[in-house]
């Protein structure tokens, strides 16, 4: 197993297995976060969230329970209407100083179709002024070489697959090296085949880069397998309702899909959900 | 290649409307000489091409000057049109009050203030390059500013994460999103500068040595000579189909790696 490439920091293990006290640095806090669009729709209602250096977190939640709004709000990209939000326990700000980056990886792969492969993953460091800069090939070549489009440079998103658009996504996601990855509902398009593929080398990478994840789906049995925590998140108004620590060690192979300890927690995170969901349905008739 | 001609698509695209063409011809040529009508009502298609010879020294003259009127209308008005659209999406407030004007523009006939602009504008060419540019510019303007609007949300998202400078963001994504607008407003507007260029000149009645194909079907007309007149429209019409097609040509080459109008679906 690769050694943790943020030695200071608790490995994903410690991070999956051990008390928030002794979790190390928070890399991202959610503190009471309320969000209410201009039409009166309460998108958000006092999310609270903690997210810990080296976690694999889950957002799961019925359709419309805000999963997505928080994670937009997470990357930086929308506004809160109250409560605070911080990363690496500093404002927005530190974010693209300090060499904190993070990275977002969309529901679709938004490539840019004009676009060969080669160019789409270096957009962020071209943005970044860093296109020219010495390694900047070696570090494209290593990002598509990981996400095995090793030789699909030249191609157009058009030519590729959905998961290799995806995979692509990815490595255009990777090439900045992020401290903190967010990703809403990546392979939720996917076949279950290309789906369970990526889930295992998304799980690879994260472990070989140390990275801390923040992962929106709808799927149970998505979140379970990949997941250090999943929290469970309720509609109308979107709240967080539960947070489950899946202390189930990594590497985590195919046949820990079949185990009856992951059906256990798949159980446990499904009662979470029902739960959540009948929640939403008791508040659903009173007005905004 | 052991494929029959006729099983081949891309013959069959040019050759079906030529043959469609060839037999109206004929039958335009026959039903001319068993009616007996006279050349200056209808001319028989040969009497036209006789004319497209006999006079094609003060035809090519009279193309010549069309085309030079058209082309510079449709630089201009590309030129121009870009230019509008970039200014309209730097800000709102911009297109809020500049775009009426580009819509006033578009809806006043242009027959009905060609005469002002030949008042105002000393140089014919000049006069009857600018109406065909007001014609012309429409179609660049609002196609391109829809385009340059037109920026996948997410991928502008994620622009603002890396903190894309506003270049950076014209530069990468809303040109490039724009392109496939921008050609479709070609399209249009290339046929609209000759169309304008024509029904300037025909407004403006100049003759002479400055004198264009429109100036050509006007004479023609008082002087009863219909075949030179067919042969002056038919000019007209084959420099918009070659403009149309010099587009489609254009938009294809910048567009077949990646936009789905140029896509070729392969079965």
């Amino acid at each position: 197993m690769p050694a943790n490439t943020a030695s200071e920091l608790p490995s994903a293990e410690e991070a999956a297995t051990t008390g928030p006290v002794t979790r190390g640095r928070p890399v991202l806090e959610v503190d009471g976060v309320n969000k209410v669009y201009g039409n009166g729709t309460v998108a958000l209602k006092g999310a609270d969230l903690t997210v810990w250096q080296g976690e694999f977190v889950s957002l799961l939640g019925p359709s419309g329970c805000g999963k997505s709004t928080l994670l937009r709000i997470m990357a930086g990209l929308g506004e809160v209407t109250t409560g605070t939000v911080q990363w690496w326990e500093q404002d927005y700000g530190v974010v693209g100083s300090e060499g904190r980056k993070l990275a977002f990886v969309f529901q679709n792969a938004t490539l840019m179709p004009w676009a060969r492969v080669r160019k789409n993953v270096r957009l962020p460091l071209d943005l970044e002024h860093a296109g020219n800069a010495p390694g900047v090939e070696e570090k494209i070549d290593s990002a598509l070489d990981m996400v095995g489009l090793k030789g699909f440079d030249d191609s157009f998103p058009r030519e590729l697959s959905g998961g290799m658009q995806m995979r692509a996504s990815i490595a255009r996601a990777m090439v900045t090296e992020p401290d903190l990855l967010l990703m809403d509902e990546p392979f939720g398009a996917l076949d279950e085949m290309t789906r369970n593929k990526l889930n295992d080398d998304v799980l690879k990478l994260w472990k070989e880069k140390g990275w801390t994840i923040v992962f929106v789906t709808h799927s149970v049995y998505e979140a379970v397998y990949l997941s250090s925590r999943v929290v469970v998140m309720a509609a109308r108004p979107g709240r967080i309702v539960d947070d489950i620590e899946i202390r189930e060690p990594y590497p985590r192979s195919p046949d820990f899909r079949v185990s009856t300890e992951f059906a256990g927690y798949c159980r446990q995170v499904s009662q979470a959900l029902e739960r959540a969901s009948s929640m939403g349905e008791e508040t659903q008739g009173q007005p905004s | 290649m052991k494929t029959p001609l006729i099983q081949n698509e891309r013959f069959v695209q040019v050759a079906a409307p030529l043959l469609v063409g060839a037999l109206v011809l004929l039958m335009w040529q026959l039903a001319v000489m068993a009616l007996e009508v006279p050349v200056y009502i209808v001319p028989s298609p040969v009497d036209i091409a006789q004319s497209l010879v006999n006079d094609f020294q003060s035809l090519f003259n009279a193309l010549m000057m069309t085309l030079k009127v058209t082309f510079l209308a449709f630089a201009i008005a590309v030129v121009l049109g870009v230019a509008a659209s970039l200014l309209f999406v730097q800000s709102k407030w911009i297109e809020i009050s500049l775009f009426p004007y580009a819509v006033l523009m578009q809806v006043t006939p242009i027959v009905a203030i060609a005469p002002l602009i030949i008042i105002w504008v000393n140089d014919t060419t000049w006069a009857l390059t600018i109406c065909a540019v007001i014609v012309a510019i429409f179609p660049i303007i609002s196609n391109t500013t829809l385009g340059l609007r037109s920026v996948d949300p997410n991928l502008l998202s994620m622009f603002r994460m890396y903190r894309a400078g506003r270049w950076q963001e014209l530069v990468r994504l809303r040109i490039p999103s724009a392109l496939p607008y921008f050609f479709g407003g070609l399209r249009i507007s290339s046929g609209l500068a000759l169309i304008g260029a024509v029904v300037a000149e025909f407004v403006a009645g100049t003759g002479g040595a400055k004198a264009g194909l429109a100036y050509t079907i006007l004479q023609s007309g008082y002087k009863l000579e219909i075949p030179k007149m067919f042969a002056a429209l038919i000019l007209i019409t084959l420099t918009g189909i070659l403009l149309f097609a010099l587009m489609v040509w254009l938009s294809d080459r910048a567009l077949r790696n990646w936009h789905e109008s140029a896509l070729k679906v392969e079965h």
